[in-house]
C-alpha cells in the first residue's frame, strides 16, 4: 500500500503568481501596483484577476475608496463591481433558490444592483472594457434580467473578445434549467464556443460543463456516470479533450488547472480512469474543486476520485 | 419672414404661401386645463362650434391638444373669412342643439380609437390631473351642460387668449373676430405623481418607451435626433433586437420640453431591448456623444429650415410660441442657434434626461436593477374607518369620513374624498375612485360584507361633481362573492326535461310493482314447494323477473345518459 498522496493546493494563488501578487498589492492597499499587475495580463488573466481579487471578503473598503477617487477609471469599477458580486452571492450561499430566505435575498439584490450600477458606468464609458462586461454576465443571471439580456451583453463583450472562457462559463451557467435556461440552449452555446475556438484553446471545456451540469443534474452519482457514458455524450466530450487538453498546443495558460479537473472528474465518472489519471497527473500539485463541490465536500471528493483514478487507471 | 398684425385685437402672424390660403384660430387652452370629471370639455366645444359649419367639401378641421386648440382651414380667401367669422360667433353665441349628438360622436371617436403604447405614460407621470388626463376617457362628457361650455367658452376662447396664424398673402377680406374679451391664460403647473426620478413603470406593450422632461432648447431638439440615431444603431443595426426606434422632442409650453424615445421588441427579446436601451442612455450619460451623430442631427435641421415655405409651414410652432409667452426665433436665429450646439451641451441634456426618466418597460422586466425606482402603485396611507371584509378573500375595505382603502395582499389604496379626481358610479352600486396620483381604487360591493350605508358615506364624501354616472352593467360582469356563484351554478345546472322525468317516475312505478308482485311469487314458490303439476308457476317467476329488468332500464339510461 503506497504512502497516500498529499493533498493539493486548491487555492488560486498556488498555480497562479499573478494572483498572489495582485492580493499583496490588494493588502498592501497598493493600488498603481495592483494597476499596473492587471494592466500587463492579456483579457483572460484581467478577467482572472478581477475575479480572484474582487473575491477577496475585506477588499470593500479598498475598492470604494479607489473607485470614488477615480470614478472613471474601468479597473476600479470592475473590480468593486466584482467585489460586490461576489459578496453578495456569498449571502446567498450557492444553494437552489427554495433553500436561500426572503432576507439573503433581499440583500444579495441589493448588493448585485449595486454592483451593476456601478458596472453600467464603467461599460458605457469603457465598452471595450472585457473584465467589467464578464462581471455584468454574472450580475445578468443573479438579478434574473432574462436570458435575451445575458446574451446581449455576452455579445457586446464578444465583439470585442470572441473566445474569452470567463465570461462564457457564466453565461453557460445563464442557459442551464436551474436559471431558466434549457439543456438544448446549454449545450449549444458550450458546442459552439468550443467550435470556434483556436486550436488547442480550453474553450472546449464548456462542453464538459455542460454535460456535468446535465449529469449531476440526475441526482446521484450513478445515473449521472450513466448519462456521461451515453455514446452521443462520450464522443462530444472525447471530441472536446481533442479541441483543448488532448491538443498539442494546449497551454497552461490561465484556468488551466479548473480546465483539467473538471475534465478529470468528468472521465472518473465515465470510469474512464486512465484518462482521468493522466489529468490528475497533469494538475501535479494544484487542483480546482468547483464541480467537485457539487458532490459534498469538494476537496475531499477531489482526493477520492483522484485516488480512485490512479488505482483503476495507473499512476502515470 | 413671418409678419406680426392684429386682426380685431387678435395677434395675427402672416407668412406668405405659392399654395391655396391656409388659417387658424389658435387658443391658449386644452386638456391640461380641465379636471378629470370635466374631462373633454374643450374637446366637445370645438366640436360644437363646428358642427353647424357644414360639409365635408371644406378643408376645415378642429384640434384639442393638451395646452391648445386650433380650428383651421384651407381654401379660399372668401371661404376663410366665412369660416373663421363663423366660429367665432359661434364661441360667443354657442349653437348647443347638437349637444347630445356631439356627445355620443366624442364618445365613439374614444371607442374606436386603437390604443397606443404610449398612451398609459403622462398619468403614471402627472396623475390624474393636469397634463396626466391626456390618458383618461372624456369622462366628463355625461354631465356636461350648455352652461358649462357656455362658461368654458367665455374663461378661455377670447380676444387675448386666441392667435391667428395665415399662410397666404393678407388677411382675408370680411374676416371678422368677434371673440369676448378676457385674459391671456398661463400655461397650467405640471403636477407629479413621481416621488423621485429616474423611475419606472410596467407595461403590457412589447415595447421600451423613454419620457423625460428637460429645459426647452436648441440643443435638447437636437439630442432627441442623436439619441434616436444611438437607438438605431445599438438596437437595431448591431443586436437586431428592435424593428422600430423612434424619438420625438415637444415644448410643453411652460419652458419645459417633453422628450421621448421607443424602441419595440420581439417577445423574447423584450429583456435584451430593455438592457440594449439602458446602456445607449448610459453611453450618452457619461458623455460618450459621436461627433458624427451631432454633425448629422444639425444638418438634417439645417435642411428642414431650408425647405421651401418654411415659415407657413412653422406659423402653427408660432402661434403656440405667442400664446406661451415664448420667443419666436427667425430662420436665421435658428440657424445661428444650431451652429452653436456643443457635444458637452448634449451631455447636459443627456444628464437631464436621465435624472427626469420614466421608463416604460414590457411585462415580466424591471428596471430598479439599473437605478430607476419603481413608480408607485399604492398609496403611503391607510383611511380611518370602519373594516369591511372581503367575502372571499382577506382583503379588507376600510370606509371613512376622510376616504376609503383598499389594504390586500400589497400596499394599500388609498382615495380621500375631498381630492378624488372622479368617482364612477355604476347603476348597480359599483364605485371606481381615482385619487390624483392616479391611484384606483375599485369597489364592487358584492365582494364585501358592507353595511347599506358603507356605501353612502362614500356617496356623500366625494363631491357632487367629481361623480360621474356609468351606464349599466350586464348583470353577468358583475362579479360576485364565490358562495353566490356556486348557488348560481347549481340554479343553473342543466334541467331534467319533463318527458323524461314522467318517463323516470313511470318506469319506477312499473318496476317496484312487477318487481314485488314477482319477489312475493318467488318466495311463495320457495316456502310452500310446489307440487308436479305447478312447475309451471316457474316459468311466470321468470317472466316477471325479466319483465322488472326491461322496466328499470329506462331510469338507469336516462341516468347514465345524464351523467355523460
Amino acid at each position: 500500500m503506497p504512502a497516500p498522496l498529499p493533498p493539493p493546493d486548491f487555492a488560486a494563488t498556488a498555480a497562479y503568481p499573478q494572483v498572489r501578487a495582485g492580493l499583496a498589492a490588494l493588502t498592501a492597499g497598493d493600488w498603481p501596483a495592483l494597476r499596473a499587475l492587471v494592466d500587463a495580463q492579456e483579457p483572460h488573466g484581467r478577467t482572472f484577476l478581477v475575479d480572484q481579487v474582487g473575491d477577496a471578503p475585506d477588499a470593500g473598503d479598498f475598492l470604494r475608496g479607489v473607485h470614488a477617487g477615480q470614478p472613471e477609471d474601468p479597473l476600479a469599477g470592475a473590480l468593486l463591481g466584482a467585489h460586490l458580486i461576489r459578496a453578495g452571492w456569498r449571502i446567498r450561499t450557492a444553494e437552489r433558490a427554495a433553500n436561500v430566505s426572503r432576507e439573503q435575498f433581499a440583500q444579495f439584490f441589493d448588493h448585485l444592483r449595486r454592483a451593476e450600477q456601478v458596472l453600467i458606468d464603467v461599460t458605457a464609458r469603457h465598452p471595450e472594457e472585457i473584465s467589467a462586461w464578464t462581471q455584468r454576465v454574472t450580475s445578468a443571471r443573479g438579478l434574473e434580467v432574462g436570458q435575451a439580456e445575458a446574451r446581449r451583453r455576452y455579445d457586446r463583450l464578444a465583439a470585442h473578445e470572441p473566445h474569452h472562457l470567463p465570461a462564457q462559463t457564466q453565461l453557460l451557467q445563464q442557459f442551464c434549467p436551474k436559471w431558466s435556461g434549457t439543456w438544448e440552449r446549454a449545450h449549444a452555446f458550450a458546442r459552439e464556443c468550443a467550435e470556434t475556438a483556436p486550436a488547442g484553446a480550453p474553450n472546449a471545456v464548456l462542453v464538459i460543463e455542460a454535460y456535468l451540469e446535465h449529469a449531476l443534474d440526475h441526482g446521484n452519482m450513478a445515473a449521472a456516470g450513466e448519462f456521461l457514458r451515453a455514446q452521443r455524450a462520450r464522443d462530444e466530450i472525447h471530441d472536446a479533450a481533442r479541441r483543448s487538453i488532448w491538443h498539442p498546443e494546449f497551454r497552461h495558460g490561465w484556468s488551466w488547472v479548473s480546465v483539467r479537473s473538471t475534465f478529470a472528474l468528468a472521465f472518473c465518472l465515465m470510469h474512464e480512469w486512465t484518462a482521468a489519471a493522466q489529468q490528475f497527473a497533469a494538475l501535479g500539485d494544484f487542483g480546482d474543486t468547483w464541480f467537485f463541490d457539487y458532490l459534498g465536500d469538494g476537496a475531499k471528493e477531489f482526493q477520492r476520485f483522484r485516488d480512485r483514478a490512479y488505482a483503476k487507471g495507473g499512476r502515470p | 419672414m413671418i409678419q406680426e398684425l392684429d386682426t380685431d385685437g387678435v395677434p395675427t402672424l402672416l407668412a406668405p404661401t405659392g399654395g391655396p390660403m391656409r388659417a387658424g384660430l389658435t387658443f391658449r387652452v386644452g386638456t391640461a386645463d380641465e379636471t378629470l370629471a370635466r374631462h373633454g370639455i374643450t374637446h366637445l366645444l370645438e366640436h360644437l362650434v363646428l358642427a353647424p359649419l357644414g360639409t365635408a367639401d371644406y378643408h376645415f378641421n378642429g384640434a384639442t391638444a393638451p395646452v391648445f386648440t386650433t380650428f383651421h382651414m384651407q381654401g379660399s380667401e372668401q371661404d376663410i373669412a366665412t369660416f373663421l367669422t363663423a366660429v367665432c360667433a359661434n364661441l360667443s353665441e354657442l349653437p348647443t342643439g347638437r349637444l347630445g349628438v356631439e356627445k355620443d360622436i366624442l364618445r365613439t371617436e374614444w371607442s374606436s380609437q386603437g390604443g397606443a403604447a404610449t398612451d398609459d405614460i403622462a398619468l403614471w407621470r402627472y396623475g390624474a390631473r393636469d397634463f396626466g388626463l391626456s390618458s383618461y376617457p372624456e369622462w366628463g362628457l355625461d354631465r356636461l351642460t350648455a352652461e358649462d361650455l357656455r362658461e368654458w367658452a367665455a374663461r378661455w376662447f377670447t380676444r387675448e387668449n386666441a392667435v391667428l396664424w395665415i399662410a397666404g398673402d393678407r388677411v382675408p377680406e370680411g374676416l371678422r373676430l368677434a371673440l369676448p374679451s378676457g385674459t391671456r391664460q398661463p400655461v397650467p403647473a405640471a403636477s407629479s405623481a413621481l416621488p423621485s426620478t429616474p423611475a419606472y413603470f410596467v407595461n403590457g406593450s412589447r415595447a421600451v418607451v423613454l419620457d423625460a422632461v428637460v429645459r426647452r432648447r436648441t440643443a435638447a431638439s437636437v439630442f432627441a435626433d442623436v439619441l434616436e440615431r444611438e437607438l438605431f444603431r445599438a438596437l437595431r443595426q448591431d443586436a437586431g433586437l428592435s424593428y422600430t426606434t423612434n424619438t420625438g422632442y415637444e415644448p410643453r409650453g411652460d419652458g419645459q420640453a417633453t422628450l421621448r424615445a421607443i424602441a419595440d421588441a420581439l417577445a423574447e427579446k423584450q429583456d435584451a431591448v430593455l438592457g440594449g436601451f439602458i446602456d445607449v442612455l448610459a453611453k450618452l450619460r457619461v458623455g460618450r456623444i459621436e461627433q458624427g451623430d451631432l454633425d448629422a442631427a444639425l444638418a438634417r435641421r439645417v435642411e428642414m429650415l431650408a425647405v421651401t415655405e418654411i415659415d407657413a409651414a412653422r406659423l402653427p410652432e408660432c402661434a403656440f410660441n405667442l400664446l406661451t409667452g415664448e420667443p419666436n426665433l427667425s430662420i436665421d436665429e435658428h440657424r445661428a442657434a444650431l451652429k452653436t450646439v456643443t457635444l458637452a451641451e448634449l451631455h447636459e441634456v443627456a444628464q437631464e434626461v436621465c435624472a427626469s426618466a420614466l421608463l416604460m418597460v414590457p411585462d415580466g422586466t424591471r428596471a430598479d436593477w439599473a437605478g430607476f425606482t419603481a413608480a408607485p402603485t399604492s398609496s403611503d396611507s391607510v383611511a380611518a374607518g370602519t373594516t369591511y371584509y372581503s367575502r372571499d378573500g382577506d382583503g379588507q375595505l376600510r370606509v371613512g369620513p376622510e376616504g376609503v382603502s383598499y389594504v390586500g395582499d400589497g400596499a394599500p389604496l388609498t382615495v380621500g374624498y375631498a381630492d378624488c379626481a372622479v368617482m364612477l358610479a355604476w347603476p348597480d352600486g359599483a364605485r371606481q375612485l381615482i385619487g390624483p396620483d392616479a391611484i384606483v381604487l375599485h369597489i364592487e360591493p358584492t365582494l364585501f360584507d358592507l353595511h347599506p350605508a358603507a356605501m353612502k358615506v362614500i356617496d356623500t364624501g366625494v363631491p357632487a361633481d367629481r361623480q360621474v354616472a356609468m351606464p349599466p352593467r350586464d348583470p353577468e360582469s358583475i362579479p360576485q362573492p364565490r358562495a353566490v356563484r356556486e348557488i348560481r351554478e347549481y340554479l343553473a345546472r342543466p334541467k331534467r326535461a319533463g318527458w323524461e322525468v314522467l318517463l323516470m317516475v313511470l318506469s319506477g312505478l312499473a318496476t317496484l310493482t312487477i318487481g314485488g308482485f314477482t319477489l312475493l311469487l318467488t318466495l311463495a314458490m320457495f316456502i310452500e314447494p310446489s307440487t308436479e303439476g305447478e312447475t309451471w308457476m316457474w316459468g311466470v317467476v321468470a317472466v316477471g323477473w325479466l319483465l322488472t329488468v326491461i322496466l328499470a332500464l329506462p331510469i338507469v339510461l336516462l341516468r347514465r345518459g345524464r351523467r355523460r
